[in-house]
């Protein structure tokens, strides 16, 4: 009965050697291909949008009803906005095989070669992402602003 | 339209990268300031942090973009492909990061608002605390002032029923339910004689001096609750009864159980007293004026059969059976004249002289005629004369009389006894202004029952044919003529309260001196 006892007890440490004994068998370190890192940064956009998603909820819950705090939801919205475009240029960009362009005289005179199909279109249209981000960060910075300039005033009151 | 320009783009990126970074720094320059202005507000601390990583990650995008444009304008597009895997990297790195941010505010928001709550409800409860407060220091003040101001009404009333108990002339008392005396002022220490440790062994059938007062007392106090001007008798110390008027009140507890009584006492001795002088007075006035009508009746056929008779035995011989006779109707008839100037000398229908006069000279005069005689029976008189007395305005005869009476009397006592002490005496009684002279004997005193009655007419204690009864009225109708006061003791009262045996007469006659040292007139103007 002791003897018995003593193995159950023992198991773990005796799996442990066996293992440490004949390490050809354990994979412990995982390759990483090329993809690997562009699925992580679209999960990211997606994350991302989620967490904007949850902000408007929950200023919305809190029942913040300052200018500020209205500005600070929109500018929620147009990150969302600029999540969904930079996620889809991505996507565009890697699995699109269409996609060419032409570079006659330097860098600044690159072209999309046509013909403009619908995708090549929609590439195009989220190079210009900033359309919607710059609005988001001029939205944070108005919002950030009416939240410090009714604080003030509730401060003066 | 077979291809597009990418430089629209290319400059949107780089301007939009531009702007956002700066964009970004204002953000954070405002969420600082509110960061700084309240550390402790969490969501402020959630904004700054949001905007931190915003900015890192705004900053690390479009820092990346600008370099990637202009490694790209550069044409070192070899470099760019070494630093985009970072770029992406850290922008990868800094969207989770801004998203955790994000999510926490969630979680951090509810943490707050519960703060915020209890914030607000401690505020709240804190307000309502010092409104209590505040009234309660209010009604604190009100209520030290209150009480302040019943201390001294209760102080001042307590001070002013206690100076009532310890000033009162009367006797006041308080009894518990079993007649036992609680408390008793001093005035009412005094009438009985006790002394405040004495006090705490009294009870009200100590002091009562008859038990059915005591029990008429209790009777009409539990029935009626008080009792109202009931006449009793206090025994005093010493065994003496002194008469009071007392007034009572029953006490009683909350549950209206009798718990003991209240009561104040009159000393009505002295004025119980006077009554009986006064009625005795006004009984010597009637019996005076009585017996002034039956000597002025009687006094005229007297002198007819006097005179008759006197008529008569000039004419039988002395030695003649008639001559005897009409001589006892003479000796009998001038006895019967005695009376009668006596009844008038009592009801002060006779003449008197007014005349400035020493008592001690009297007294002196009265011992010079009696001492022999007293001394004939063993009799000692002893002289307690005050020098410099003053003179007092009267007829020198008649006070004489008066002081003979006295020693005849006092003679009388001690001459069963075969011998005794007479004291004579005088003083002046500063505080009623009066001469008081003092005859006091050690015989065997006057018995109680009679001692009110030893100055009425014709009251006597001696034998048939030794007395008429009449001297102490004709001195006490003299005295009264001289506008004095005979007081009688018997026992006598010792100076340290002891009763000694024998009889003292005082008699005390105001001072008044005339101008004229020697004037008769009369004081009454009848004569007869």
């Amino acid at each position: 009965m002791n003897f018995l006892k003593t193995t159950h007890r023992m198991s773990p440490f005796l799996l442990l050697m066996t293992l440490t004994v004949f390490p050809e068998n354990a994979w412990a370190v995982q390759s990483h291909g090329a993809p690997e890192g562009l699925y992580v940064h679209q999960l990211a956009h997606i994350f991302y949008t989620a967490a904007m998603c949850y902000l408007i909820w929950g200023i919305r819950q809190s029942a913040f009803k300052s200018q500020g705090w209205r500005y600070l939801q929109i500018c929620c919205v147009f990150m969302i906005l600029w999540n969904i475009v930079a996620f889809t240029g991505h996507s565009l960009a890697a699995f699109v095989d269409s996609v060419h362009f032409t570079r006659e005289g330097g860098y600044l005179t690159t072209r999309l070669q046509g013909p403009l199909t619908n995708v090549k279109l929609w590439f195009y249209f989220t190079k210009l992402d900033h359309l919607f981000s710059v609005p988001a960060l001029y939205f944070l910075y108005l919002a950030m602003k009416g939240i410090y300039r009714s604080s003030c005033e509730e401060e003066k009151e | 339209m077979t291809s597009l320009i990418m430089l629209p783009a290319i400059l949107v990126d780089m301007v939009g990268s531009f702007i956002i970074i700066v964009l970004s720094f204002l953000s954070l320059r405002y969420a600082w300031l509110l960061i700084r202005k309240q550390p402790e507000n969490f969501l402020w601390g959630f904004l700054f942090y949001f905007c931190l990583t915003l900015v890192c990650f705004s900053v690390s995008r479009a820092v990346g973009h600008l370099l990637k444009q202009l490694l790209l304008i550069a044409d070192n597009t070899e470099q760019w492909h070494v630093l985009a895997p970072y770029s992406g990297g850290f922008n990868t790195l800094l969207m989770i990061s801004l998203a955790a941010v994000s999510i926490y505010y969630h979680k951090g928001i509810e943490g707050f608002r519960a703060i915020q709550q209890k914030a607000k409800s401690l505020k709240e409860a804190n307000e309502q605390l010092e409104v209590s407060a505040d009234k309660l220091l209010k009604m604190n003040a009100n209520l030290e002032e209150m009480v302040e101001q019943r201390t001294k009404k209760l102080s001042a009333s307590e001070k002013k029923f206690r100076n009532f108990f310890i000033n009162s002339k009367d006797m006041v008392y308080f009894c518990d339910s079993v007649n036992r005396l609680v408390n008793m002022n001093t005035a009412g220490l005094e009438m009985l004689g006790y002394t405040m440790e004495d006090e705490r062994n009294l009870t009200l059938q100590n002091i009562f001096c008859n038990e059915d007062d005591l029990e008429k007392y209790f009777e009409t106090l539990i029935a009626v609750g008080f009792v109202e001007d009931l006449e009793v008798e206090f025994v005093r110390a010493d065994g003496s009864v002194i008469y009071v008027l007392l007034s009572a009140t029953a006490v009683y507890d909350e549950e209206r159980n009798f718990i003991g009584c209240e009561g104040i006492a009159k000393d009505l001795t002295r004025v119980r007293t006077m009554m009986e002088q006064l009625a005795s007075s006004e009984k010597m006035a009637s019996v005076g004026q009585m017996a002034a009508g039956v000597a002025h009746e009687i006094n005229t056929p007297l002198g007819v059969i006097l005179g008759y008779s006197q008529l008569m035995m000039d004419d039988f011989s002395p030695d003649s059976e008639e001559g005897q006779s009409l001589q006892v109707i003479e000796r009998q008839a001038k006895a019967c004249r005695k009376i009668v100037a006596d009844l008038l000398k009592f009801s002060r229908q006779s003449e008197s002289a007014r005349e400035n006069i020493q008592i001690n000279e009297v007294l002196e005069d009265v011992l010079a005629v009696t001492e022999h005689s007293l001394n004939m029976d063993h009799i000692h008189a002893h002289r307690d004369f005050s020098d410099n007395l003053p003179a007092i305005v009267g007829d020198t005869e008649k006070l004489r009389q008066v002081f003979v009476n006295f020693i005849n009397n006092a003679h009388h006592a001690m001459e069963e006894d075969g011998g005794g002490d007479i004291y004579l005496s005088s003083r002046y009684e500063e505080e009623s202004n009066r001469v008081v002279a003092t005859v006091r004997d050690t015989g065997h005193g006057i018995p109680e029952d009679v001692v009110t009655k030893i100055f009425d007419p014709f009251f006597t204690t001696k034998s048939v044919g030794k007395g008429t009864g009449l001297g102490l009225s004709v001195s006490y109708g003299i005295v009264q003529e001289h506008g004095g006061t005979i007081e009688v003791e018997s026992p006598v009262k010792g100076r340290g309260g002891e009763k000694i045996r024998g009889t003292a007469f005082h008699v005390k006659l105001p001072v008044t001196l005339r101008e004229s040292p020697s004037v008769n007139e009369d004081l009454n103007l009848e004569q007869f």
